[in-house]
């Protein structure tokens, strides 16, 4: 029996025990809040104050652990060697994450507080005699992921291949809330691109690397995993309030994220393919413990893969440019100007005093207003405008599709009439209702 | 039992105490070889004396083979209680411990503990199926470790962890 197989005990639902001995050989017995799978060969423990547990650790390293799987009872045993404490590291932030949602949960905000993460290598590992229940499968995640993987690994299209995923999330996977957030490296931020389950879309909305669940996630490039919500990691509610507490009066560039007022489960999963960060997978529940190791595991792989789909679009050279975008028509829409109004300390957009969008995406769509108000034009090529000084991409690798989608969203959830069309692979088209009139 | 005596200092814990321990929660005991080596398994009843200076932990021979080998080498034990709903946890050492057959009273307590923990998870939503199979186990697998209380530590989550417990007289 390897030990990946007895992961559902580690998820917390009946608490391990675990014996150490001091050495005069008085045996203590421990109860542990959390256990961690790590590896094969190892598991870790919450540090989280100076107790007799880890006097005897520090005096003898041997232990004992017992386990509980909570479906079928059966017991396991674990002969345990500490080996080191970690206090930094993807380890140490995911049990961290962990920990503050199982204090929460039990009312121990204030007791449980991470002071490292115990590594301990697995010598032996035996189940226990005594009664069992049948175990009782839900799902094949296996299966699922496959399916899904199958669905997405053709698509060419940024936009399609987002949709597509959280879809087969919904269907295959059965988990109806989930986002997709790209990294925007000079920013430090991630940047929501596409949801599914949500009242709003929250296209655009933001979060700082390192914040809450997502942005540890990103920080760290490790899954984070939370069985029961905790407040210390609840990034939606303290954004949202924050925004609310602004109130009117400030100008507004804050797009609320989506999010579950009733999550309980949470699971936020890095997207890295050639060792860069190119965004976040997340899902959550409003039911505890919804994701297991397994699901972890399962999006763990398809994160990888819609990495490298995304990475492999943004490599992909965009269309020749023949140079010959078509002016469009000349002749101005009718009706009331909308009024455009930039502010290029942060490349923010106000359409009718109300935020569009800023940052990169703001620039592009200065670039495009501009272009419009001077020429007439109305078509242009990805080409033409990755090399445009106006437009403020990072680097050349920089994911323009990305940027124009996010625009492309927004102008659609604004509804302020203007939009963008794409009218074939490398060319769009900016459609304005009504006249622009640019506000300096 | 052994008998009152003067000499004897008081017991490490007070009544209240005592039918908190047997009051069906979660029991395991640990003990430790010649090797320094640590074993644990999880109790299925408990027994107090009257005048609380011995108890009886209740085990599955099959479950706790390794504690009692080691019991049996050594004489030390460590006993601990926990509540689900409360986390209030207690933990008893001895160095006495002996390994004894289950009386009638002994399998009584365990039906009684059974019950009384199955009734306890319920409510945080364990099925009592469940908490039934993790506490089965037939009447003649039941021994008991009887030992005398040594030490008495609260280890309930929080600043009094630890903690040496006394009994105010």
């Amino acid at each position: 029996m390897k030990l990946d197989a007895i992961r559902g005990c580690f998820e917390g639902v009946v608490p391990g025990t675990m014996a150490t001995a001091s050495l005069d050989g008085t045996p203590n017995v421990s109860y542990l809040s959390q256990v961690q799978f790590v590896d094969g060969d190892h598991v870790a423990l919450t540090y989280q104050f100076f107790n007799k547990t880890r006097a005897n650790l520090l005096a003898n390293p041997h232990a004992v652990l017992a386990v509980v799987d909570p479906v079928t009872a059966a017991h396991y045993r674990l002969s345990l060697e500490f080996l080191r404490t970690e206090t930094a590291g993807p380890l140490f932030e995911s049990m961290k994450a962990k920990l503050a949602g199982i204090a929460s949960h039990v009312g121990m905000s204030g007791v449980f507080q991470l002071l490292g993460a115990d590594v301990f290598r697995v010598h032996a590992l035996e189940q226990v005699p005594g009664c069992t229940l049948p175990a009782q499968p839900e799902r094949n995640l296996l299966s699922a992921l496959r399916r899904t993987l199958d669905r997405i690994r053709a698509q060419r299209d940024l936009e399609q291949l987002l949709a597509d995923t959280l879809e087969a999330l919904a269907v295959e996977w059965d988990i109806g809330h989930a986002m997709a957030l790209l990294y925007d490296a000079p920013g430090q931020r991630l940047y929501t691109l596409a949801s599914r389950g949500y009242e709003v879309s929250g296209v655009g909305s933001e979060i700082a690397l390192g914040d809450g669940v997502i942005g540890v996630a990103a920080r760290e490039r490790t899954p984070i995993r939370i069985s029961h919500m905790s407040s210390e990691y609840a990034y939606n509610r303290t954004i949202r309030d924050n925004a609310q507490n602004k109130g009117l009066d400030a100008l507004e560039t804050a797009i609320p994220l989506p999010g579950l007022r009733q999550s309980r489960s949470q699971l936020a999963v890095p997207m890295v393919a050639a060792d860069r960060l190119i965004g976040v997978l997340y899902v959550e529940s409003p039911l505890d413990l919804r994701f297991t190791y397994d699901d972890e595991d399962a999006l763990v792989a398809l994160a990888a893969q819609l990495a490298l789909t995304i990475h492999l679009l943004q490599s992909a050279p965009d269309t020749p440019d023949d140079g010959q975008c078509p002016a469009g028509e000349t002749t101005r829409a009718p009706g009331e100007p909308i009024a455009v109004c930039h502010y290029p300390e942060n490349d923010s957009v106000f359409l009718d005093d109300e935020y569009l969008i800023k940052g990169v995406a703001g620039s592009i769509f200065m670039a495009l207003v501009r272009d419009h108000l001077e020429s007439g034009r109305s078509e242009f090529s990805n080409r033409a405008l990755r090399l445009d000084p106006r437009v403020r991409l990072p680097d050349l690798s920089d994911n323009l599709e990305a940027r124009l989608l996010l625009l492309s969203r927004r102008l659609a959830e604004r509804d302020a009439g203007v939009r963008i069309e794409k009218t074939g692979r490398g060319r769009f088209r900016l459609h304005a209702q009504r006249p622009l009139l640019l506000i300096s | 039992m052994i008998p009152a005596h003067e000499a004897l200092p008081p017991p490490l814990f007070d009544a209240e105490l005592a039918a908190f321990m047997q009051g069906g929660i979660s029991l395991n005991i640990g003990s430790c070889g010649p090797d320094r080596r640590p074993s644990v398994a999880r109790a299925f009843g408990c027994r107090i004396a009257a005048d609380r200076r011995q108890v009886r932990m209740l085990v599955s021979s099959s479950h706790a083979a390794q504690v009692l080998a080691h019991v049996r080498a050594t004489g030390v034990l460590a006993a601990v209680f926990s509540e689900p709903s409360t986390y209030r946890t207690v933990q008893l050492k001895g160095v006495d411990a002996t390994v004894e057959p289950a009386t009638p009273e002994d399998l009584a307590a365990v039906a009684a503990c059974r019950a009384g923990f199955v009734a306890e998870l319920e409510p945080l939503g364990y099925a009592p199926d469940m908490v039934r199979a993790l506490l089965g186990c037939p009447d003649a697998d039941i021994v008991a470790v009887r030992f005398t209380p040594s030490a008495a530590f609260s280890q309930t989550p929080g600043p009094d962890a630890g903690r040496a417990l006394g009994v105010a007289s």
